[in-house]
């Protein structure tokens, strides 16, 4: 097991950067290692992410989330597996503080990569970076989910968000 | 051409000891014998190579969800799915020279394997009142036949409109559009007969009526259940699933009467392990349960939860979401500890020893799914046991997270998607809101006849026409003896269907056979080659494309036959646009999308690999309930009384069989072959009834209104049954199943908990009234 913890500066709002952070599917748009985002469901989320010719592809649930504050993940699969956890902090000059923690548990090739704990560092560092530079050219945040998750069960904001206006008498 | 067999097959029965392991090379063998059995090597290859990929064919053998585009096997299919799709694909062909060859009557009497392997239907055929033969009628003259039975009716309530879950998206919902122009909601399905309990009882607690689970949530589990269902021959792909999540660490209990072949052990005949390996081990614990225990066992389990969370407080139980998500928590708490050991030990002749070493698994495990097919919903308190495990899934926090939840595993490939549409006799107003605001009529209100109540009302004298939407309705509807005559007592009887089967031979006054496009053939039409659509047991909607060329130039497809049958029939009130819905099924899927919750813009995202994926609002943290939250329920239980010398009899499929249609006399994974008519008994059950191995006996139903119902001549046959129940082939035991004998609130058929008693044939009292 791993631990690297990495923090940055972004000149946005705490409820900018949260926001912006809660759109998954874009994050390929800015990050180097991630190469495709699906949110299968609130708190479930498929990624592909590599370096080089080396994919590997991962299920994560959100096990915690709360608006303007933090999230933690953890990976679904058995092995390779990671959790980690991002908080937002207000700073003093109105900025947020972006904090990653992460524990990684290797397997594999991608595994053997990320292992080194510097690498790992280096990457949180760098994709840290690319946040900043993609939130801080923007401005504002290209979307929003607001939403809570405690141990996995989500709470929306709305009592009937959009994904949930589907046919719900019995089925035989 | 194909030749089809003349002869009924030989009833020899051989006995091998049953298997304990399900699919590796054999099953490879055993499809393609099948298959080539049926049709050449060219189209065996055109249909399997392209069966449930991207843009390829659903099979239709079974509701089970297709591994994400790009994660698919080259061989994306099963050997009953391969066995089912060619049993389509055959080049045997039913044509006006057969039916006059063959009266009505001598095809009552014929086997449904007989009937089935005639081959492909060709051309509408009618059989006029008095006459017992069916003979050639144009399609033009049998739309005008029917249309005319339909406008002659005194009310519209006086028709049924029956699907069964073949029918794609685009035909289910013409057909409820026209039944509902026309001013009936008289639209029994398959699903009354199957699952309607689990929609039920989930609508009830969870405010949705379907599965909350995904592929990716079984292969994430930590503990699965398989209760009441049998993988290895109803939905061997589920085996696939349960592999992975074996290799990913999970545990698997299997509850079931009878310790099936794939429940127990899957060779993967796509992996090296499974075929010159030992396989997977599936069951790592097996329950072997008295059918319909299934409720006891889980208020037990509920009940040693409560007792472990009352021993270490807060460590249990998920009290957040409990808290937050649910209801009815205290009432449920009061009751379930109340239950009797003594009585939940009858119920399901289990030890508490057993069942706590389950309440071990649970407690070991953060995220837990129930599987259950059949062995729980045809019970007369299967919307209990659903209801039960809930609360079982719900206090542990194992619903609407990742790795958790309900999952009802269906059988017909399509039954969850023709409910989607609207095919059900209950439709909630906001759907019919809906239909008025996109169509501008005023549909019906009243509730309209499930497949029993239509049964009931055709036997009054009710019902004076029934329109079957493929399916075998007079095989798969109970009490057959009572179906037949009231079917007979029908003026009309139509099928749209592509093989024969016992329903074109028991038909009403007139009957007519309108035969259609299989889902393995091209369909074209004005507006160019069409595709349908099909939503699998995981809510995944997605495109069905026919790759053979049609059986013959005469078919319709279904929607065709329905759309042409609307413009003649309601003569252009409402103003439907039934020829546009024909040419191009894009403009149906347009329609759909301005009513169906969740599939708006359709036409586009089904396009897309893999469809689209509706979400379950449990997963969004939704219960769409009557009070917003989750409910949990009180449940009660009775029984059958079983009197001394008596067992309780459950119904079910063989390996070589789909639905109401056996291919051969063969089940294999039972080691039953030759024979159909069996009935299989624990050993020591025969011992105490006084009978033994290979020993013919009737099979005698016991329900309140006295009737005898007897199936005939059925060969002993010892196995291990749970102690005090037996086992029997559908559809031939359908015969002993009362119509009355339904399942509380869901009045689903009670098919695998019928009292019996097995009379040795020698003491025969009464002469043979039951069909073969």
């Amino acid at each position: 097991m791993h631990s690297v913890e990495e923090t940055i500066e972004v000149a946005v709002p705490v409820r900018t950067a949260y926001d912006q952070w809660t759109q998954f599917k874009s994050f390929p748009r800015f990050m180097a290692t991630v190469k495709r985002v699906e949110q299968v469901r609130p708190a479930v989320t498929a990624w592909v992410i590599g370096y080089g010719p080396v994919r590997r592809e991962f299920e994560a649930e959100i096990v915690e989330q709360e608006p303007d504050s933090h999230l933690a993940w953890r990976s679904l699969e058995r092995g390779p597996s990671h959790r980690g956890e991002v908080s937002f902090r207000p700073t003093a000059a109105g900025g947020t503080a972006v904090t990653v923690r992460m524990d990684l548990q290797p397997r594999g090739l991608a595994g053997v990569l990320t292992s080194v704990p510097r690498m790992a560092g280096r990457v949180v560092r760098l994709e840290l970076g690319h946040f900043k530079e993609f939130i801080e050219g923007l401005g504002e945040a290209g979307g929003a989910w607001r939403g809570t998750i405690r141990n996995g069960h989500v709470r929306p904001v709305e009592p009937q968000p959009p994904r949930s206006r589907v046919p719900c008498w019995p089925v035989g | 051409m194909k030749k089809p067999p003349g002869e009924e097959p030989k009833d020899e029965l051989t006995v091998t000891p049953p298997k304990k392991w399900a699919a590796g090379v054999p099953a490879v063998v055993h499809a393609l014998e099948y298959s080539l059995e049926q049709t050449s090597p060219v189209r065996t290859g055109e249909t399997l190579l392209t069966m449930n990929q991207v843009g390829g064919i659903d099979c239709p053998g079974c509701a089970w969800a297709d591994p994400s585009p790009g994660h698919r096997h080259r061989n994306e299919y099963c050997e009953n799915g391969a066995k089912h799709i060619n049993d389509e694909a055959t080049t045997r062909r039913v044509t006006a020279d057969f039916f006059r060859r063959y009266p009505v009557s001598e095809l009552a009497r014929r086997s449904d394997m007989w009937l089935n392997h005639q081959g492909r239907l060709t051309e509408p055929m009618v059989k006029r009142p008095g006459s017992d033969h069916y003979e050639p009628i144009s399609w033009t003259d049998a739309f005008g036949l029917l249309s005319a039975e339909l406008t002659s009716l005194d009310s519209p309530d006086e028709a049924v409109f029956y699907t069964s879950g073949r029918v794609g998206n685009e035909a289910a919902f013409v057909l409820q559009l026209f039944a509902r122009a026309l001013g009936t909601n008289n639209l029994p399905d398959c699903s009354n007969m199957c699952h309607e309990s689990s929609g039920f009882a989930l609508h009830e607690t969870l405010g949705t009526g379907k599965g909350t689970v995904s592929l990716h949530d079984l292969h994430h589990a930590d503990l699965i259940f398989l209760v009441g269902q049998n993988p290895g021959t109803n939905h061997p792909r589920q085996l696939s699933a349960l592999e992975q999540a074996k290799l990913n660490g999970a545990r698997i209990i299997a509850v079931n009467p009878l310790p099936e072949a794939g429940l127990l052990r899957f060779k993967n005949p796509q992996k090296a392990r499974g075929v010159i390996g030992h396989g997977v081990q599936i069951a790592d614990r097996f329950l072997h349960i008295r059918p319909g225990g299934d409720l006891a066992l889980f208020q037990a389990l509920n009940r040693l939860l409560l007792e472990a969370e009352d021993a270490r407080p807060g460590q249990v139980l998920d009290h957040d979401f409990i808290r937050a998500n649910t209801s009815g928590f205290e009432e449920f708490a009061e009751h379930v500890r109340a239950i009797s050991w003594e009585e939940v030990l009858t119920a399901t002749e289990l030890t508490r020893e057993e069942i706590e070493k389950v309440r071990d698994d649970v407690l070991r495990s953060e995220r837990v799914i129930v599987c259950w097919a059949m062995g729980v919903t045809q019970h007369k308190h299967g919307v209990a046991t659903i209801r039960e495990i809930v609360n079982f899934l719900m206090l542990r926090g194992n619903i609407g997270r990742a790795g958790t939840g309900a999952c009802p595993v269906r059988g017909h490939s399509n039954v969850q998607g023709d409910r989607t549409m609207g095919i059900w006799e209950q439709m909630p107003d906001s759907f019919l809101d809906a239909l008025q605001r996109e169509f501008g009529f005023d549909p019906p209100r009243a509730h309209g006849l499930d497949s029993v109540n239509s049964i009931k009302a055709m036997r009054e004298g009710r019902i004076k026409l029934f329109l079957g939407v493929a399916g075998n309705f007079v095989r798969a509807a109970p009490d057959s003896a009572v179906t037949e005559e009231a079917m007979r007592r029908c003026r009309l009887t139509a099928y749209i269907s592509t093989k024969l089967n016992r329903s074109h031979a028991v038909c009403g006054r007139a009957a007519l056979i309108l035969p259609t496009l299989g889902r393995t053939e091209r369909d074209f039409q004005a507006g160019g080659e069409q595709f349908v659509t099909v939503e699998n047991s995981m809510s995944e909607v997605h495109t069905s494309r026919g790759r053979l060329k049609p059986a013959s130039k005469l078919l319709l497809s279904e929607v065709a036959i329905l759309c042409r049958l609307a413009r003649r029939t309601l003569d252009g009130e409402p103003d439907i646009p039934w020829d546009r819905f024909e040419a191009d099924y894009g403009a149906i899927r347009d329609r759909i999308s301005r009513i169906v919750p969740g599939l708006h813009d359709f036409n586009r995202r089904v396009a897309r690999p893999g469809g689209i994926q509706l979400p379950n609002p449990v997963n969004e943290g939704v219960f769409p309930t009557a009070v917003g939250k989750a409910l949990f329920t009180c449940n009660a239980w009775e029984m059958p009384h079983t009197p001394d010398g008596h067992l309780l009899l459950q119904t079910l499929r063989s390996h070589d069989q789909w639905n109401t249609i056996p291919y051969t006399s063969d089940d294999r994974y039972r080691g039953i072959h030759g024979s159909r008519r069996v009935v299989l008994v624990n050993p020591a059950d025969l011992t105490e009834l006084g009978l033994s191995e290979g020993q013919h006996v009737d099979l005698v139903s016991v329900w309140t209104d006295k009737v005898r119902r007897r199936a005939e001549d059925f060969e002993v046959v010892p196995y291990p049954t749970a102690r005090g129940s037996a086992a029997s082939y559908y559809p031939e035991t359908q015969v002993l199943v009362p119509l009355d004998s339904v399942a509380e609130i869901s009045n689903q058929p009670t098919s695998k908990g019928i009292v019996v008693r097995l009379e040795p044939t020698g003491a025969r009292r009464s002469p043979k009234t039951t069909p073969s």
